[in-house]
């Protein structure tokens, strides 16, 4: 039309417009129908954009939209069923490549339509809320040619056949994977879920499954788990290749069901390779494998945790059982270290420093620690062992090392008061004896005490620190003091504050008439300037040292306080019987016979020699000073007391002694808890003292009920009138 | 006979701002004292007074809605300060600049009277107003080079993290990116400053910058890169420089303004590097009143292509590109007279890529121009290089596309190139409007519809009656709601009149007769969005409604009236069909 004339004022009657439509549309959607031809058969660079855009723009512009857009619908459907039936004819692996071809076309095609078509998406698609141009020919393309039956099945199988041959290890044409797989994209997340990534699925937990069962009948369970490692890899890697991002969590989670979770238990529990052998031969590469596969997998880490706490436990009995293994207390409490270490670097290097996983090693070794009651001597006796060797081979660093683990032994502990009797018993020998390596190490221990079980804890054992402290500061000022005799024997005494140490029966024995003078003096200074306090002398203790002459060879004899008195008396007799000597000293009967077993039957140590010869004491023996005695050293120790495993009577002895102390302790948290409130059921008395003394020990609630009824008989409880098992706090 | 009613809808300002939802208490609109008007004052005044009438009459006349005052105040602080909300909302929707890392956004936060005012400063710092068609045309082509969209949302990564989520979706960049957004076209020269990349269009920098446009006819005309090494030029200077150039909005940091003058030198921008300067040496003192400590680095200066004088804006570049466009144009009759002058033009426009010819004229156009305003030709340009126009005018000339529009007249082309350059049409002969719309409507530029009705608009208080039937029928096919409403109001307001005009009668018999559907047909006024509403209407059903409202009795009585018209319409095209058979005979 000619714009440029101006237009008349009277306006024509617009039927002819109305009149030619339906012969004019036709014209026009032939012309569009021809192009859309040309465009499939790839003929397009005969055909005017311009045209075609302008005939469409024309056809919607006068309200053919509707009509325009079912043609489309209709003509693209007939394409597409032509492209189905050349897809179905492709001869076996031509099929996937006949698909792309197809594939590619009409997104060629599609994009070229689309843009004839523009002007219809923009007005009449949008405005009537039609499915655009572009996606209407996905849609129709995933109607027509992906979901038609003959494709739809041949398509998946197809997939399905090469992934299945990739995993068998052949190589694929991946490039023509992923091309298909980028389509079912391109139709729509729900297309590539519902018909490929959905059944894929299903046939990949299928192979799993029975990969699975083949695997873990002929692998050993190191190098079943090496196989699934390497199966979820490859996985990975496929879907990074050929697949959408969002498969990888659900494919691996398919291979963690089904080689990982199914079997979980059998692997873990497998005879000659399972875990259990793992930890036995510290397999540290395979469990950290196993660690980290099974993280992947409900309930792993806790099955794992669960059946490592297990062997523990067993072994750790085992070890706590058996008499060979428990002869020796410092041997015994080596294995129970060398045991943390092993499993502490198995949990480092393996388990990646898992709480959960320390927390179950924790438990174990409290378990069966504790299955041992003598685990708290023992414990003590290795410390002891250590602290009297320190020097022998190791320095400071190493003997802190030591005894930081040994306080890890000692929190398994549950009667922590037991340790400490005998901790105290064998502290005190070595204070008295002067065997302790360093003051500082000692000190040192008693901090770790302190800082695990509090002040109490460790109060007293600081007192025995002061008390020795205290008597070097008395000898100096009683020898200050001293005048008169320079002949007397040096004596020094150690001060020992009753309570503080471990108090041991002692008959006093009868001292020689040399040391009574000088012990006189110095009671008397003492008390002199101690107002109010007792001394009272603990001859089974201490030592001395005496010299000696043995056929013209002077010796200096380093003896126990009793060896001291039983050699004394020789000096004015020639032979003495057995009823003479415990006359004359006034030793136990049990400490004389040890006495004079030490200085009559050790070989190389015999100063006296008695008759008739046997390596046992009776007392019919008679006993001669031993003339003959020699040595290549100046200087000889006598058989000093070491601290040595009790004896049964002994350590029935020391436990009942724990249970006396720890009554009081009992009664003291009984008032106290019945103090603040005043009246509680039996229950719950039960429940606070256990809860406040097991840091110490567990209390029984046998013993705590007889607590109770004493206490009740003191009149600090009285049982409620009206309810029998409920107490009220009274005084 | 009653004079016409106009129903015109109110004058939207600053071309129709987001509708900023922020809650606004009643007590905060009402002011404690009566508002003062200043019915003479100026825009600072207005602001002040928070008269509004005042406002939309200034900034109706054009007033720059950024400039500052004596005190180096804007209008939008003062509004703040008093707090005037609809006066801030006014101001805002036109353009006001109230980032608060800006010197003018920091004293609007600082001043705003409560919190309600700060909400509404935040809301339109997240969501700027759009920008008018062409400047968004060409900033979204800027954005899609991959360069500068990766510069753009890395520089977004200074602001605070909750606003630059909004920033880039403003911008235009959501979580999902549109396919056709990445296809827009693509650079034609690359800059690199410190070693990062720029990428632009060459006609672009040349409407612009003459520096430029010498630049690319001598040292770079066959150049594709070009790397500045200038110790003084930064990267981000530059950027916010080119970037200018396709928006018309300057988005600055304050450490880079001097940089940024000094490049405006270079390019012969002296309107914009005066006021650079100037600003600089206000920023020089400026202390920031925001509670956040800014180091200087997120300190920025923005600017609206309003603050500058119209001249030195992209509407005006553009259209000196368009005018030599047209004088480089020439009716050809001879193919060999043909192929000559364009090798001879190419010397005068070295940016000039892109042959149309239309009847016997051939336009020399730029690609990115009409690839940017029209997806029509971005989809020919880019996209379609296996029909038949591309490959035929590849052989053809050799360098240049050439392609050939239909059913067109030349006067029109020219009418709708100068909208694709300036956003705008200088004169238009009504007799045009008809075939602006259809070309309007064939390139998808929809924006042009209502410019060509704007013009149109008072003619038509002028045309007859039957004239009147006439552009009915043109908006409806075109769908040109503003001309429609208004044709529509006036028949309903002079129905008797109307329906005494042969023309009338014979529009009845081609339009659709009214709905059947009697539940389609209530006659009480339809809430909006009721269900049963199609949004292409029926002409005859709005007309119906319309004369309701003008003419229909009270509402208890709505029905009877609904009935008459009916009747009245129906007698109608009875007479109507009885001419159309006496004109048959």
């Amino acid at each position: 039309m000619n714009s440029q004339k101006k237009r008349s004022p009277k306006i024509e009657p617009f039927r002819h417009r109305v009149d030619a439509d339906p012969k004019s549309f036709d014209k026009s959607w032939k012309k569009l129908e021809d192009a859309i031809r040309e465009i499939y058969n790839h003929n397009a660079s005969g055909l005017s954009f311009e045209e075609l855009y302008r005939t469409a723009y024309n056809l919607v512009l006068h309200k053919h939209g509707l009509k325009l857009y079912d043609k489309l619908t209709e003509n693209l459907k007939g394409h597409l069923k032509e492209m189905c039936r050349s897809i179905e004819d492709a001869q076996g692996s031509l099929f996937l490549e006949e698909l792309q071809r197809r594939w590619a076309d009409h997104n060629k095609a599609l994009q070229m339509i689309r843009d004839i078509l523009m002007y219809m998406d923009r007005t009449f698609i949008a405005t009537n809320k039609k499915t655009p141009v572009f996606d209407l020919g996905l849609e129709l393309w995933r109607d027509i040619v992906v979901r038609t039956p003959k494709i739809h099945g041949r398509l998946l199988d197809t997939l399905l056949e090469l992934i299945h041959r990739e995993r068998m290890g052949e190589m694929i044409n991946r490039g023509l994977m992923r091309s298909t797989t980028k389509m079912l994209m391109d139709l729509g997340s729900s297309v590539y879920h519902d018909d490929f990534e959905k059944p894929f699925l299903e046939v990949s937990a299928s192979f799993y499954s029975g990969e699975s069962q083949q695997f873990i009948e002929c692998c050993d369970c190191g190098e079943y788990l090496k196989k699934a490692e390497r199966r979820l890899a490859e996985e990975l890697e496929r879907v990074s290749q050929y697949m959408d991002a969002k498969t990888a969590d659900k494919i691996t989670s398919v291979v963690d069901t089904e080689m990982l979770a199914n079997h979980m238990q059998r692997l873990i529990l497998m005879e000659n390779s399972g875990l259990v052998n793992m930890l036995v031969d510290d397999k540290h590469e395979d469990l950290s494998r196993m660690y980290n596969l099974f993280k992947r997998v409900p309930d792993g880490h806790s099955t794992i945790r669960s059946v490592m706490a297990s062997h523990v436990k067993e072994s750790g009995k085992a070890l706590v059982s058996d008499p060979e293994k428990i002869k020796d207390p410092v041997e015994f409490v080596q294995r129970l270290l060398n045991e943390k270490d092993k499993y502490d670097e198995i949990i480092s290097i393996s388990f990646s420093n898992d709480k959960a996983f320390q927390n179950a090693l924790n438990s174990s070794f409290e378990n069966f620690i504790n299955l041992n009651n003598r685990s708290p001597e023992f414990i003590s006796l290795f410390v002891d062992d250590k602290l009297r060797k320190g020097v022998k081979g190791a320095n400071e660093e190493d003997v802190e090392t030591v005894l930081d683990k040994v306080m890890m032994l000692f929190r398994y502990l549950q009667e922590k008061d037991v340790f400490e009797k005998y901790y105290k018993q064998h502290l005190a020998k070595r204070l008295l004896s002067g065997k302790t390596t360093s003051d500082e190490a000692e000190r040192s221990m008693l901090v770790k005490l302190k800082t695990e079980c509090g002040y109490q804890f460790t109060s007293k054992l600081e007192g025995m620190f002061n008390d020795l402290k205290t008597s070097h500061d008395t000898m100096q000022s009683f020898y200050a003091n001293l005048s008169g005799d320079t002949d007397s024997p040096t004596i020094s005494v150690q001060i020992l504050t009753t309570g503080s140490w471990p108090t041991q029966p002692c008959t006093p024995c009868k001292l020689p008439p040399e040391i009574v003078d000088i012990s006189e003096k110095f009671r008397a200074f003492y008390l002199g300037t101690h107002n109010g306090r007792r001394l009272t002398w603990q001859t089974n203790m201490g030592n001395a040292d005496i010299k000696a002459t043995f056929g013209g060879r002077r010796h200096e004899l380093n003896v126990s306080t009793y060896q001291m008195c039983v050699l004394m008396l020789f000096n004015s007799a020639d032979g003495l019987t057995y009823g003479d000597i415990e006359q004359a000293t006034g030793i136990p009967h049990a400490d004389l016979k040890r006495c004079l077993q030490s200085l009559a039957c050790v070989k190389g140590k015999n100063v006296l020699r008695k008759e008739p010869m046997s390596k046992d004491i009776s007392e019919d023996d008679t006993f001669y000073y031993n003339d003959k005695f020699t040595s290549k050293l100046v200087k000889v120790k006598i058989g000093t007391v070491v601290a040595q495993k009790e004896t049964e009577p002994e350590k029935l002895e020391t436990r009942q002694r724990v249970e006396e102390d720890r009554k009081p302790q009992i009664e003291a948290a009984i008032v106290r808890i019945m103090k603040s409130r005043r009246v509680l059921d039996h229950n719950s008395i039960i429940t606070e003292v256990t809860k406040q003394l097991q840091s110490r020990f567990l209390p029984n609630p046998v013993v705590i009920k007889k607590r109770i009824e004493s206490l009740i008989e003191r009149e600090f409880l009285e049982r409620d009138k009206v309810d029998r098992k409920m107490y009220r706090y009274l005084a | 006979m009653d004079r016409p009613r106009q129903q015109h809808e109110p004058e939207h300002l600053g071309g129709g701002g987001i509708d900023v939802e922020v809650e606004l208490d009643p007590e905060d609109l009402q002011p404690s004292v009566p508002l003062k008007k200043v019915p003479a004052g100026d825009l600072f005044e207005a602001a002040r007074a928070g008269d509004c009438a005042r406002l939309a009459l200034l900034l109706g006349g054009g007033a720059n809605v950024n400039e500052r005052d004596r005190w180096d105040s804007v209008a939008l602080y003062y509004a703040c300060l008093a707090g005037h909300a609809d006066a801030a909302r006014m101001l805002l929707e036109a353009g006001a600049v109230c980032a608060e890392r800006t010197f003018d956004g920091d004293r609007c936060h600082y001043a705003a009277l409560n919190l309600r005012l700060r909400r509404l400063l935040k809301a339109f710092e997240a969501r700027p107003p759009p920008l008018p068609p062409l400047p968004a045309a060409l900033r979204a082509t800027f954005l899609a080079c991959p360069a500068n969209r990766a510069a753009f949302l890395e520089m977004l990564q200074w602001t605070a993290g909750s606003e630059a989520a909004a920033l880039a979706a403003a911008a235009g960049f959501g979580p999902t990116d549109n396919p056709s957004s990445t296809s827009l076209f693509p650079p034609d020269i690359t800059f690199y400053v410190d070693g990062k990349p720029i990428e632009a269009h060459r006609v672009i920098l040349c409407a612009r910058s003459s520096f430029f446009r010498r630049k690319f006819n001598t040292d770079w005309k066959d150049r594709k890169e070009v790397r500045f090494s200038s110790q003084k030029l930064s990267f981000g200077a530059l950027y916010s420089l080119v970037h200018f150039f396709y928006s018309d909005r300057l988005e600055v940091d304050v450490d880079d303004m001097e940089n940024l003058a000094r490049a405006c030198k270079v390019c012969k921008c002296e309107g914009l590097q005066k006021i650079l300067i100037k600003e600089a040496t206000l920023q020089r003192y400026a202390e920031h009143k925001s509670p956040r400590d800014l180091d200087s680095s997120q300190k920025r200066f923005i600017l609206h292509g309003q603050s500058l004088p119209e001249e030195d804006r992209l509407p005006s570049a553009l259209r000196h590109i368009f005018e030599e466009c047209l004088a480089n144009s020439r009716e050809q009759e001879c193919y060999n007279d043909e192929s000559n002058e364009m090798s001879r033009d190419s010397g005068v426009d070295a940016a000039a890529d892109l042959y149309i010819k239309v009847c016997d004229k051939v336009f020399h156009c730029h690609q990115v121009i009409l690839a940017s305003r029209s997806e029509y030709f971005k989809a020919r340009l880019s996209r379609n290089m296996d029909f038949l126009e591309v490959k035929s005018g590849l052989q053809s000339t050799q360098s240049l596309p050439f392609l050939e529009e239909h059913d067109m007249s030349t006067e029109a082309f020219e009418k709708v190139l100068e909208y694709m350059y300036t956003d705008n049409l200088e004169h238009m002969d009504p007799n045009q409007a008809e075939e602006l719309f259809d070309i309007a409507s064939r390139y998808l530029l929809f924006p042009l519809k209502r410019v060509v009705a704007d013009i149109l608009l008072p003619y038509l208080e002028h045309v007859s009656p039957a004239e009147l039937c006439h552009w009915l029928m043109l908006s409806d096919i075109y769908d040109v709601v503003k001309i429609r409403e208004y044709c529509l109001d006036i028949i309903a307001c002079n129905f008797e009149m109307f329906a005494d005009t042969r023309e009338f009668r014979a529009l009845l018999l081609t339009l659709p007769p009214p709905s059947g559907d009697d539940s389609l047909r209530t006659t009480r006024p339809s809430e909006p969005g009721t269900a049963g509403n199609t949004d292409q209407g029926n002409l005859l059903d709005d007309l119906r409604e319309k004369w309701l409202e003008a003419e229909a009795a009270e509402l208890d009585e709505r029905d009877e009236s609904a009935k008459l018209f009916d009747n009245r319409l129906e007698m109608l095209m009875l007479v109507a069909e009885q001419e159309a058979n006496d004109g048959n005979v």
